[in-house]
């Protein structure tokens, strides 16, 4: 007789965090971001580790002045997910995290994996306008790369000055952008967000649902509900983010980056 | 989140009190409360409001299935709805025992694994139980999934919960069901094609394959791609689904030392099992809807498949292989069969605790497909003995030719050479 032990396999679910930790990050905002990771570590692993829907697997930017992986050596499982806490200072070199994000959203990087990966979860979380050339960088990785063209992207502004244009044209989806003005809400909402994350492939369908940015965020929202602060941007943006490259080409297994 | 306070008081659409105990877990759609209700400790769900498309239909739809009541009691079911407060509410339904866990923590953790194949072969046909009795009462479930499912690993005893969705057959609750769960029309029916009965049927068998083999029936080399896209997962899993193991294709088949799962346990399995689902998953079955296998020849080969499964001397289970002495292979050891069952359709190892069902012996209904017709029993001493379950008396036939009736509860002693008959077919004892 065969053993009965084992685990199904499973595919990996990156959920990748982008944060800016510009100077305007500094004091109160980076200690609240700081707390919600650390909160996420507990949610996740409460609520993921056992899942039989995939394997989470977590990244971790940062951009100021340049932009710089927390987790240098690649995404890490739940297990090995401790948060070491990220310091704000310097610019907004939105540009830099894209162009870093372009580098190691690909098979021969980040993203490799026997089992290969489902659609990554990018979370962007800024407080304030990009200083340097993002729009190029955003061009170009929208065009270039399938990972993140495909990825289910959420922006979170954190406060008043956070341009949610910019937000808005960077997750390609006016339904994945929320505002939150105060910062006991954004700790609630950051962990919110990254537990529906983890659980979207969990969840039972309606009909017409579609599995996005938004829905994962419509998930997030019912978790926080009656906090007046969050602020769903719902009007149209201007100019639409390139629209993600149609990846239904069959099964070829070409790199994707 | 909890939003009641314990000791808060909420009454039933009827008006009996339910006092709020403690708070047991949230999720997407609500909440979940230890109550007190009739006197007894109840599991409350409290939906969140705002979360359904039509909550008066759901509302309706939950309340008739509790006046109904359980079709079978491995269901959790809906004992009664509650008063609307808030603009939202909630029902009752029975806790889930201590020891149970969700089926997909048996499959994604490696913690709670089944203990023996006889207790997964035992949750197989609890499950598949269930769901006939649940079908032949009219509903569809609708959203049969991995999260279903609570099950006890060391027996393979299972309840069934979020029984919210379960729904007169062809009317919707506006669920389509969990992706790699739903069926292929479902997938690729863009919200347009509505859960039944037969998608149902899909679901329950990718729910025995997983259970049997610990991989997924769709998730063959083809899942296996850099990035699962939902485009790609719709033919994955819709337009052009493949069963891992199909015989004419093997471009979804399995890849080693990735489907470890699968290619340890398919060349230990019975043919009538394998074939079972070799049929379960063609394609014409597949694309097929109405061709999906019935509850009743599921629990045909699992009955027979639970038979064939004995624990030789060193503790390991072996299956038995068309019901005669079979090497163990983990110590290499002969587990001995000396007593057959000849059946109408296959031969069936009969040991202390074998049993005959109905579904085993000759044409019969759903309904009685489980119900037992002879056990193997024994005296201390080991002889075997066969015992009438039913309330039928029995015709037999000794080795000598001599005819003999079996009463109801009776017991004979195991003879080789005796022949029984039971519902115009005969049971050979060998």
């Amino acid at each position: 007789m065969p053993s009965t032990d084992g685990v199904i396999i499973k595919k990996v679910l990156p959920i990748i965090y982008v944060i800016d930790t510009s100077g305007s990050m500094s004091g109160e905002r980076i200690a609240t971001v700081n707390a919600a990771m650390r909160e996420c570590e507990q949610v996740l692993r409460d609520k993921a580790s056992d899942s039989p829907d995939n394997e989470l697997k977590i990244g971790a930017l940062t951009f100021s002045s340049g932009a710089e992986w927390l987790t240098k050596t690649g995404l890490v499982s739940l297990e090995d997910f401790y948060w070491n806490d990220a310091k704000a200072g310097g610019v907004t070199d939105l540009g830099a995290a894209l162009n870093e994000l372009n580098d190691k959203l690909s098979r021969s990087a980040f993203l490799k994996s026997e089992t290969g990966c489902c659609v990554p979860v990018i979370i962007f979380m800024s407080d304030g306008c990009p200083t340097d050339s993002w729009e190029k960088s955003l061009a170009k990785i929208s065009a270039e790369n399938r990972w993140f063209a495909s990825a289910r992207k959420i922006a979170i502004a954190i406060g008043e000055d956070a341009d949610t244009d910019i937000l808005k044209k960077l997750v390609g989806n006016v339904e994945a952008v929320v505002r939150s003005n105060d910062l006991e809400t954004l700790q609630k909402l950051i962990v919110a967000v990254s537990a529906s994350a983890s659980m979207l492939a969990g969840k039972s369908r309606l009909a017409n649902d579609e599995a996005s940015g938004g829905e994962i965020l419509d998930n997030a929202l019912t978790e926080v509900e009656g906090d007046v602060e969050i602020e769903k941007d719902t009007a149209p943006v201007d100019e639409p983010a390139p629209a993600p490259v149609d990846t239904g080409d069959g099964w070829s297994d070409d790199d994707w980056s | 989140m909890a939003i009641f306070e314990k000791g808060t008081v909420i009454k039933t659409e009827f008006g009996a009190p339910i006092e709020i105990v403690s708070y047991i877990a949230g999720g997407g759609q609500g909440d979940v409360y230890v109550v007190n209700y009739n006197g007894k400790r109840k599991a409350l769900k409290w939906y969140k409001a705002g979360v359904m498309r039509d909550p008066d239909a759901f509302y309706k739809n939950l309340k008739r299935n509790a006046e109904h009541g359980s079709p079978d009691k491995a269901f959790l079911w809906p004992d009664a709805v509650t008063e609307h407060r808030d603009g939202t509410f909630g029902y009752i339904m029975d806790l889930r025992p201590e020891g149970y866990y969700e089926l997909g923590k048996l499959l994604g953790s490696p913690k709670y694994n089944f203990k023996t194949f006889k207790a997964a072969t035992d949750a197989c046909l609890k499950i598949v139980s269930a769901f006939r009795i649940l079908h032949n009462n009219g509903y569809s479930y609708q959203d049969l999934n991995d999260g279903n499912f609570f099950i006890n690993p060391d027996t393979g005893d299972v309840r069934i919960c979020d029984n919210d969705n379960v729904a007169p057959n062809g009317t919707s609750t506006g669920i389509l069901g969990k992706p790699r769960y739903m069926a292929p029309e479902i997938v690729v029916g863009g919200g347009k094609v509505l859960p039944d009965t037969n998608s149902d049927r899909y679901s329950l068998s990718a729910i025995l394959f997983l259970i049997l083999f610990l991989s997924h029936p769709l998730e063959g080399k083809r899942w296996l791609v850099p990035c699962l896209t939902d485009a790609l997962a719709e033919k994955l899993y819709g337009s052009e689904a493949l069963f891992i193991c199909d015989p004419k294709d093997s471009s979804n088949g399995p890849v080693r030392n990735i489907h470890t799962n699968l290619l340890n346990r398919w060349g230990f399995m019975p043919d009538y099992l394998k074939d079972m689902f070799l049929k379960a998953f063609s394609k014409e079955v597949l694309f097929t809807p109405g061709r999906r296998i019935a509850e009743v020849d599921w629990l045909k080969v699992l009955v027979r498949f639970r038979s064939d499964i004995v624990n030789c001397s060193c503790g390991n289970e072996t299956f038995i292989q068309n019901a005669a002495t079979t090497k163990c292979d983990r110590c290499g050891k002969n587990v001995v069969v000396t007593n057959v069952l000849g059946l109408p359709a296959y031969d069936m190892t009969a040991a202390k605790g074998s049993r005959i069902y109905r579904c085993q012996v000759g044409i019969c209904n759903a309904d009685e497909a489980l119900d037992p017709v002879m056990a193997v029993v024994a005296k201390p001493t080991g002889e075997l003995g066969l015992k009438n379950m039913t309330s039928l008396v029995f015709n037999a036939t000794t080795p000598s030719g001599k005819s003999k009736q079996i009463a109801p509860q009776d017991i004979i002693p195991f003879i080789p050479g005796i022949k029984i008959e039971a519902y115009g077919k005969t049971v050979e004892l060998k």
